[in-house]
């Protein structure tokens, strides 16, 4: 493993054991709703079912069909919000 | 045969049986600790053991959608099918997303809802939530939403009534003309009012009401039926008579084929729908005025403080009255209206100009929160005193009601005259309360205005949603309402026709009731 996917790991592991993790998740869960992210998805994934017509469209279908989509839409606020929230509690646990 | 033998006759296309491997000896307990241990850690010490343990046992990726198997100790990447390998080679034919939670079987290669994990992953996520509420507050990000899910009778009802009504951004459902029955435009024009308030809306269109009364006489459930006649989708105006002759009986005071006054109208029907609301979960309160939480008090009800001042002793006796509507004095009547106070000088305040010297909504309400000195012929008696005192009274809001009703009071009855007064007022589309608080009034009490700094309290907030006009004059008048639909259409409603409006068509007309929608609902 390279030292930067080590580092990425170690924060991983000190944001989940802080419940930091949790509370990112539920920001940004808030976030993408308000901002209508959460709805602008929802309608995607019901056109892709449409679309694709047939009986059996599986998670996996639409987790490829949406991601790109998905990724692209978040806004420019949220991920600067977000990276301020993890630097800010990087700096306050620097003993990383 | 699918599904496992717990089930009932009816097969659920969401199972599959290749559950029931799993489902053997303990597997109940086995899949809470997995939840509670690998995707929703509540306790320090789980979550512990989560950031050490969650990495891929094949690359020690953390975040490629990891997923646990269910049959043995192995995490692995979904999105580099390091958990498929598994799966295939130990043939461990079910693994859990440690993101979601969901539970994915590898046979049917796809995640499955299995009635059973599912009841135990919610229980489990309920559970872990409760543990972390106290971790949540501080962000503000306050209660979990969750998803609404249908009861048996709802399936039913769905069921029985295949016919969806789509709403798109621009569609007008809820919009409908109203049959003038003979000057009932003064009752046709808060209907509107009314049935374009977001939260009567919701309550009235779940069917919250439970009637105690008498058949064909209670007011709300009439009110239950107007809002499904405006959001039936039908276009032809409707015919109020049954609220007509509902109103006239039950307020007495409006009977009759003469025009009337929309405020009084307004009042009336607030406080008949107050009375007739007993049976809507208002619990032992219902008869107590100040305690009511039916959905009439819940929307509308506000609490107006007066402090009176005594000039000696500076002793302050305060009240708090409830209100549904604030009644403003105009320049021009009778009452003297006061300038502007000395601290503004033109400044733009809750967005309205004051260009040329017109009227705005924020003038009258500083004029009606400004401490007002009770002259020599009205002491009050003053408890700290013991004795009569001249003193001075004013009125802030304690508490602003989730609707804000302004009536602007343009019709003069008093001893001399009758008359209408038409001065322009302008009000803004979007209007902030908090310098009228009780709370604000320390800097009232120097007589200066002070624009509040806290912009960040959005507590006080309000958005214009409907507006009554009143056209004419005492004598023979019409009234229209503009309302507002979705974010930014506006309709003008003069009782049969329904009209597209502009803003500026609404912010420029005179202004007779002004509805407000306070901006951001708080759970209590």
């Amino acid at each position: 493993m390279s030292k930067e996917s080590q580092l990425r790991a170690l924060v991983n592991q000190k944001l989940i054991e802080m419940g930091e993790r949790e509370r990112l998740k539920e920001l940004l869960r808030a976030r993408l709703i308000e901002c209508g992210w959460k709805d602008q998805l929802k309608a995607h994934c019901k056109d892709v079912i449409r679309e694709k017509d047939s009986e059996h469209v599986t998670v996996e279908d639409l987790v490829a069909e949406i991601t790109p989509k998905g990724r692209a839409l978040v806004p420019d606020s949220v991920k600067k919000e977000l990276l301020q929230r993890i630097r800010a509690f990087l700096a306050q646990h620097a003993t990383l | 045969r699918r599904g496992s033998s717990f089930s009932s006759p009816v097969v659920d296309p969401a199972a599959c049986s290749h559950v029931n491997g799993f489902k053997v000896d303990n597997w109940k307990q086995n899949l809470r600790v997995i939840y509670r241990c690998f995707v929703w850690s509540g306790s320090a010490e789980t979550r512990k053991r989560k950031a050490k343990s969650c990495v891929c046992h094949v690359c020690g990726a953390h975040l490629s959608r990891l997923h646990s198997c269910l049959y043995c100790v192995f995490f692995g990447c979904f999105a580099k099918k390091h958990i498929h390998e598994h799966a295939k080679s130990k043939r461990h034919n079910l693994a859990i997303d440690l993101l979601y939670g969901g539970i994915y079987c590898f046979v049917c290669q796809d995640y499955i809802y299995d009635k059973d994990m599912e009841q135990i992953a919610k229980e489990e996520q309920r559970k872990a939530w409760k543990l972390q509420a106290h971790l949540f507050a501080p962000a503000g990000i306050g209660e979990r939403y969750s998803t609404w899910e249908p009861t048996k009778r709802e399936l039913e009802l769905l069921q029985h009534n295949p016919k969806r009504r789509r709403i798109t951004t621009n569609c007008t459902i809820g919009l409908r003309g109203l049959i003038n029955l003979g000057n009932t435009c003064f009752m046709n024009c808060i209907v509107q009012a009314l049935t374009h308030t977001p939260l009567l809306r919701d309550f009235f269109l779940s069917d919250r009401h439970k009637c105690e009364m008498k058949p064909n006489s209670c007011l709300v459930c009439e009110m239950s039926q107007l809002f499904q006649e405006f959001y039936s989708g039908h276009r032809s105006p409707h015919i109020p008579f049954r609220l007509l002759h509902l109103v006239w009986t039950h307020a007495r005071h409006l009977a009759g084929y003469e025009q009337q006054d929309a405020h009084e109208f307004l009042i009336a029907a607030l406080d008949v729908l107050h009375r007739h609301c007993k049976g809507d979960d208002n619990g032992k309160k219902a008869n107590n005025p100040n305690h009511c939480n039916c959905i009439i008090d819940q929307i509308f009800t506000g609490g107006l403080q007066s402090d009176v001042t005594c000039q000696v002793c500076h002793g302050v006796s305060t009240t708090i009255d409830p209100f549904w509507d604030i009644s403003l004095d105009l320049p021009g009547s009778s009452t003297p209206f006061w300038p502007l106070s000395p601290g503004s000088d033109g400044s733009v305040v809750n967005g309205e100009s004051q260009m040329s010297g017109a009227t705005t909504l924020t003038d009258c309400l500083r004029r009606f929160t400004r401490p007002e000195h009770l002259g020599s012929s009205a002491k009050i008696k003053c408890s700290g005193c013991h004795s009569y005192q001249e003193s001075t009274k004013q009125l802030t809001m304690k508490k602003l009601p989730i609707v804000a009703c302004f009536h602007l009071k343009r019709f003069e009855h008093s001893a001399k005259l009758r008359r209408k007064i038409t001065t322009y007022v302008s009000f803004p589309l979007e209007l902030d309360m908090t310098p009228f608080m009780a709370s604000s009034k320390e800097s009232r009490m120097n007589g200066q205005y002070q624009q509040s700094m806290d912009t960040l309290n959005n507590d006080n907030k309000y958005s214009l949603f409907a507006v009554v006009n009143h056209q004419g004059t005492l004598e023979s008048g019409h009234y229209t309402t503009f309302i507002r639909q979705h974010k930014d259409q506006w309709f003008k409603c003069d009782d049969a026709i329904i009209t597209k409006a502009s803003i500026k068509d609404v912010l420029d007309s005179e202004g007779y009731l002004l509805f407000y929608h306070k901006q951001f609902l708080e759970y209590e």
